[in-house]
């Protein structure tokens, strides 16, 4: 099981990662969306904000109304946001629940793909 | 040596896959790779006959995508193949301004086999290629513009063709695209007689929605729809590029309804699978503007001598082994079968539609169906969700299916149901 | 099956063929065809020739526009299709297909710089859409440009760039955005381009427009355009690409690299239909964010790609490309003489390898010298957006034999127009 202090400091970094990475803020241009990550085991809930393909905010707690909401447990949102696991296939076994439009779930996964290309 | 004949030698599997991932990886869309590794789709087809393809590693799987319907004659069908074989002694394209005797043929073929006085052809290549003639002839034979579709239809990507697609993801980013479209809710029947208006060209449908979620027009909204565009001096247009050649327990959908459109787009199987062809035939009145027009759509590859000869051999072998029949009973099979699960898994199936062969099954949220896919597969069973519609997976064989072979597929979804099942409930912990 | 049947029995199948074509295809196309002499059915075809059922034969000049590169049913390309057909279908559109894999993989070795990824189609036009899609999803602008007179395939958004207002008319309104300025004149290109501009779509020799060659400079000039304005070049080598203007690919005339090369026709070594997209590598990334925006269920087809493999290799084994150069330069040989000799009927000649291109002095001449070089055992066409000229685009397997007879047959039909009183001056 991992904190929210733990959780903030891997979404802190996942944040660093996107920004940072010139090739991915291109791409990812046209999005804009309000996701809202749930850690299902610890109940914490942490909010992030893409503008334009930004990531502008990341906070604990639950703010506005989600496009997109990720619901597993602590340690599975810490790898994921440390890029040590990948995130559909966890996905598709059941393992993280996204509810989302599968062009969202889709645009998720383009992120992990570009940051870590070997995950 | 040369490269094809290196590429018939190469036997060991795992240089095969090797290969072929890293070539698409590099050369194709890297991305697209990996999101097929992630579904558990990345299947390399080696052997196809009948239902089934096995992947290069030799694991075999009872195709349920068939491409959306391009293998009704079965995958890789030796008398087409034969037929096929046999021209490529004799033909090749051909120019194609000649005159091509069977393309005669076949234009007269599907005069007789498509309803009402669909009588004349213009071939082409692809599903959307047609579509994009059908919409073309609409507007040039009525004087107007207007093309009223369908919220979540699908007609293929090209430029008269998306705009007609009901969904924005497919066009936001190629914005603007060709003006005159209006997309209207589809089986209401009030929402078209509230839409059409003096500048209406036609209304274009799918009889049976595909990517958008398997979803069978009604028979009375079909007859309401050709009636509104009689009153109306309309165009009736149906898209039967996944519905055609049986599919549907029938030659064609329309016959369902018995309502029969003024433009019918034909693709996928018209072909057997094995060369590209499309075509939108229509009646006599439309094709006067091709008379007065006859080079203003013009194509290389569209009815090609090859095409040609391979559909004629494809629609007798539908004809002959009596496939619209096959389909009609098996889909009933499957139906029953779903509905039992539906028994069993009351949580996790809402819906179960569809006709003959084509049929969906509905889940109660948008991740089960890629998921539902991914079990699938680990079953033995090829399955993905419709592409507008991530709820609903798709069953869409070749017609040639056996009664044991649905009996497998069935009990697939049994266990894939099971495991999703499971899955839910430790989520739920 | 006989090649040859005698001449009542093809004249009854040809009968036949013509009636059901009439009442089921298109009535006013058989007539027209009828008309012009060229109500031929195919029956051998070998190298640059075909013959009719009654055994005539012709040299195809027409050649589809391109399609033909490798000859008439070419027997190496016919193998390796009935060796394909032993093993594959077309395969489900979705999935990673080897054959797919290698052909991209061989596009990017041979296409110039840094193209590498494809995108396959079924149709020229629908590859032309993919490419301008692509420039807009990419650039995230919407003007596109080309050229008066360019040829890119009906549908929708090449059917908006194309220069040629007949093709357009009927199925109006078209796609908002497109413009057209004149080919080969850099001053206007500059001109119309803007910070909105997404793409310039371009073929390296218009085609249908008449056979015009792009200069060297002008390509270059649309580079440097391009780069300025963050505009994606594309270049339309359907007709060109694949040997037929003495290089593998037209671009390698000027060195200039286009991001997006559409190529078609030939890809298909005259038996399948398949068409490519190549792009660079950063265009890729629009199709990672969006992998199945763009699909084809037919395009990229295991057959399909093995048939394009088959036909590269054959074009590379028989340096084909450069036995167009050599064949062109006869036909060149041959212009010079004929040009002085009809001066009332032939203007000039423009020609790249063996896209060539004969500029009448009356739109009239086209179609008579169509019915004419029929009844003198060639095939030929005036080109669809300007009759003034009458296209050539024999096989490139063509023999200087076969060059020499196709010259014979102009300088005969020519001399039967002449003979028929000429043609009125414009």
């Amino acid at each position: 099981m991992a904190d929210s202090e733990e959780i903030m400091e891997a979404l802190l970094d996942f944040q660093n990662q996107c920004n940072e990475n010139k090739r991915l803020r291109r791409m990812q241009r046209d999005w804009t969306k309000l996701l809202h990550y749930v850690a299902t085991d610890t109940g914490d809930v942490f909010t992030m904000r893409v503008v334009s393909g930004e990531t502008t905010e990341v906070k604990k707690g639950k703010e506005g109304v989600p496009d997109v909401i990720v619901e597993t447990d602590s340690e599975t949102l810490c790898d994921m946001f440390w890029g040590d696991i990948n995130p559909t296939q966890k996905y598709l076994k059941g393992e993280i629940k996204v509810k989302a439009s599968q062009e969202d779930v889709m645009r998720i996964d383009a992120i992990t793909a570009v940051i870590w290309p070997e995950v | 040596m040369s490269i094809i004949d290196l590429m018939f030698q190469e036997t060991d599997p795992d240089k095969i896959r090797q290969e072929a991932e890293a070539n698409y990886k590099e050369y194709v869309n890297p991305f697209a790779l990996r999101m097929l590794k992630n579904a558990s789709l990345d299947i390399i087809e080696d052997k196809r006959e009948g239902a089934s393809v096995w992947d290069i590693s030799g694991k075999k799987y009872i195709d349920c995508v068939t491409g959306a319907g391009i293998f009704n004659v079965g995958r890789r069908n030796p008398e087409v193949v034969e037929v096929l074989k046999k021209a490529l002694d004799k033909y090749d394209m051909g120019s194609w301004i000649s005159l091509f005797r069977e393309r005669g043929l076949l234009a007269k073929k599907l005069a007789q086999i498509t309803p009402g006085d669909l009588k004349f052809s213009l071939f082409c290549c692809g599903g959307g290629e047609a579509i994009e003639v059908a919409i073309k002839l609409a507007r040039a034979h009525t004087d107007r513009t207007e093309i009223l579709c369908m919220e979540n239809g699908y007609h293929g990507v090209t430029g008269f063709a998306l705009p007609a697609t009901g969904r924005d993801v497919y066009k936001t980013p190629f914005l603007p695209l060709v003006p005159g479209y209006r997309h209207i809710p589809f089986n209401t029947l009030q929402a078209a007689e509230a839409a059409v208006n003096e500048n209406t060209a036609a209304i274009l449908l799918e009889p049976i929605q595909g990517e958008g979620g398997i979803i069978p027009a009604d028979d009375d909204y079909l007859r309401g729809l050709r009636r509104l565009c009689d009153e109306k001096n309309i165009l009736l247009i149906f898209d039967e590029v996944q519905t055609g050649f049986g599919r549907t327990g029938k030659m064609f959908a329309a016959e369902h309804s018995g309502v029969a459109p003024d433009i019918m787009v034909l693709a996928k199987s018209l072909s057997g699978g094995l060369y590209p062809l499309s075509c939108a035939v229509f009646t006599e009145e439309i094709s006067d503007f091709l008379t007065a027009h006859p080079f203003i759509i013009i194509n290389s590859f569209g009815g090609t001598s090859l095409a040609c000869l391979v559909a004629l051999a494809a629609i007798e072998f539908i004809e002959k082994n009596n496939l619209p029949r096959n389909a009609a009973e098996r889909g009933a099979q499957f139906k029953t079968g779903l509905q039992a699960l539906q028994q069993k898994y009351p949580e996790l199936i809402i819906d179960i539609r569809g006709k003959g062969l084509m049929l969906g099954v509905e889940f109660p949220e948008e991740s089960i169906g890629p998921r539902m896919a991914y079990q699938l597969k680990k079953n033995g069973v090829i399955s993905i969700y419709t592409f507008n519609n991530p709820r609903i997976i798709r069953i869409m064989p070749s017609l040639v299916i056996t009664k044991e072979e649905v009996q497998t597929v069935l009990e697939a979804f049994d266990h894939s149901l099971a495991e999703i099942r499971n899955q839910e409930a430790r989520f739920k912990r | 099956m006989k090649d040859t049947k005698t001449n009542a029995e093809a004249s009854t199948i040809k009968e036949d063929a013509l009636k059901d074509f009439a009442k089921y295809v298109n009535p006013q196309k058989a007539r027209i065809l009828k008309n012009a002499g060229l109500d031929i059915i195919e029956g051998k075809r070998e190298g640059a020739r075909v013959w009719d059922m009654a055994g005539r034969e012709y040299i195809d000049c027409i050649s589809s526009a391109g399609c033909f590169n490798v000859g008439r049913r070419n027997p190496d390309v016919v193998a390796a299709l009935k060796a394909a057909l032993d093993e594959f279908d077309q395969g489900v559109f979705v999935f990673c297909h080897k054959p797919q894999a290698d052909l991209s993989k061989k596009l990017a070795e041979i296409t110039p710089g840094e193209l590498r990824y494809t995108m396959f189609g079924s149709g020229g036009g629908e590859i032309n859409d993919f490419a301008i899609k692509l420039a807009r999803g990419f650039t995230l602008k919407t003007e596109i440009i080309s050229t008066i007179n360019a040829y890119h395939g009906h549908t929708g958004f090449s059917l908006s760039a194309i220069g040629r207002e007949e093709y357009k008319k009927p199925f109006y309104p078209l796609i908002p955005g497109f413009k057209q300025v004149p080919y080969n004149d850099l001053k206007a290109m500059e001109e119309a381009m803007t910070p909105d501009t997404a793409a310039v779509i371009i073929e390296p020799v218009q085609g249908e427009g008449g056979i015009h060659p792009a200069d060297d400079d002008y390509l270059r000039g649309l580079r440097r355009l391009c780069d300025q304005h963050e505009a994606v070049l594309i270049f339309d080598e359907i007709q060109t690409g694949f040997g037929r203007t003495g290089k593998m690919f037209c671009a390698e005339h000027s060195g200039v690299v286009p991001d997006i090369m559409t190529l078609g026709k030939s890809l298909g070594g005259g038996v399948y239909p398949i068409t490519a997209a190549v792009y660079r590598e950063e265009l890729g990334d629009f199709l990672v964010t969006n992998p199945f925006i763009h699909l084809s269920t037919f395009g990229g087809s295991d057959l399909g790609c093995i048939v394009g493999l088959a036909t590269i290799e054959i074009l590379i084994r028989h340096r084909l490309p450069e036995h167009a150069a050599l064949m062109g330069e006869r036909f060149h040989a041959g212009f010079d003489r004929l040009i002085p000799k009809y001066p009332d009927l032939l203007l000039e000649t423009r020609r790249k390898g063996l896209m060539m291109g004969l500029q009448f002095t009356n739109p009239s001449i086209g179609p008579r010298m169509t019915y004419q070089l029929a009844q003198n055992g060639v095939l030929a066409l005036y080109t669809g957006n300007d009759p003034t000229v009458m296209r050539l685009m024999p096989p490139l397997v063509i023999k200087p034999q076969e060059v020499d007879r196709v010259l014979e047959a102009l300088d005969k039909s020519m001399a039967a127009i002449m003979a028929q009183g000429g043609v009125e001056k414009y």
